[in-house]
């Protein structure tokens, strides 16, 4: 390996522990679910993904399946932090310092249109 | 160069494991369901970078197909775990 691909590799290495490192202080730092989606979503698209680029810079004969796993991860980490944040919204988790909440009136019709009521405790 | 590169990943792998201790406690000190569920994500995809961070140390590229399929089926997990949180129902 030339010295310009480990330079690349050492940087990709680097920006993603970055990314992982500051998701996770994000989970613990920000307020309420909502906001910590944000930073774990971070974690999983960006750190993994710049990962399994330097995986795929160093051992090109993987390239194929590495770039298989960052094509995943890209598609899979928001569909999956959608379902929590509506997961979140059904439950009724409230929005701390929430500016507006357009979710509001369509959380109500769900409520009057179901026979029992979502539970309003989040659990 | 090599040593350089080396001690990075051995540097990145320790933070990583580091951050999953984190993600694991704050499996279960969340404050609600859909906090832990989250947390648990975050645990499987630190688990993927670790495994990933292994390919990258020891060399053997059969790590990838680890990491490949770690993260389809942690995905499809949670999917139904969220599912299952704001329905009250599995199916």
């Amino acid at each position: 390996m030339t010295v310009v691909v480990q330079l690349l590799i050492l940087i990709l290495v680097l920006i993603g522990t970055s990314f992982s490192i500051l998701g996770v202080l994000g989970l613990i730092r920000l307020p309420d679910v909502y906001a910590r989606l944000h930073a774990a979503g971070k974690v999983g698209v960006f750190g993994a993904t710049l990962l399994a680029a330097a995986v795929a810079l160093s051992a090109p004969s993987t390239a194929s399946k590495a770039l298989i796993l960052v094509a995943l991860l890209v598609i899979a980490g928001p569909v999956v932090s959608h379902a929590l944040a509506s997961a979140a919204n059904r439950l009724g988790i409230p929005v701390k310092h929430a500016l507006r909440d357009d979710l509001a009136k369509a959380r109500r019709q769900l409520s009057s249109a179901q026979p029992n009521p979502p539970p309003d405790s989040p659990c | 160069m090599e040593e350089i590169l080396g001690a990075v990943f051995v540097i990145a792998l320790v933070a990583h494991l580091l951050l999953l201790g984190v993600a694991a406690w704050r499996v279960l000190r969340g404050e609600n369901a859909v906090d832990r569920l989250l947390s648990v994500e975050l645990v499987s995809v630190l688990a993927l970078c670790v495994v990933l961070l292994t390919t990258l140390i020891t060399g053997q590229s059969i790590y990838v197909d680890v990491a490949l399929g770690l993260a389809a089926l942690s995905f499809i997990g949670t999917l139904a775990l969220a599912k299952y949180l704001a329905d009250q129902r599995m199916f």
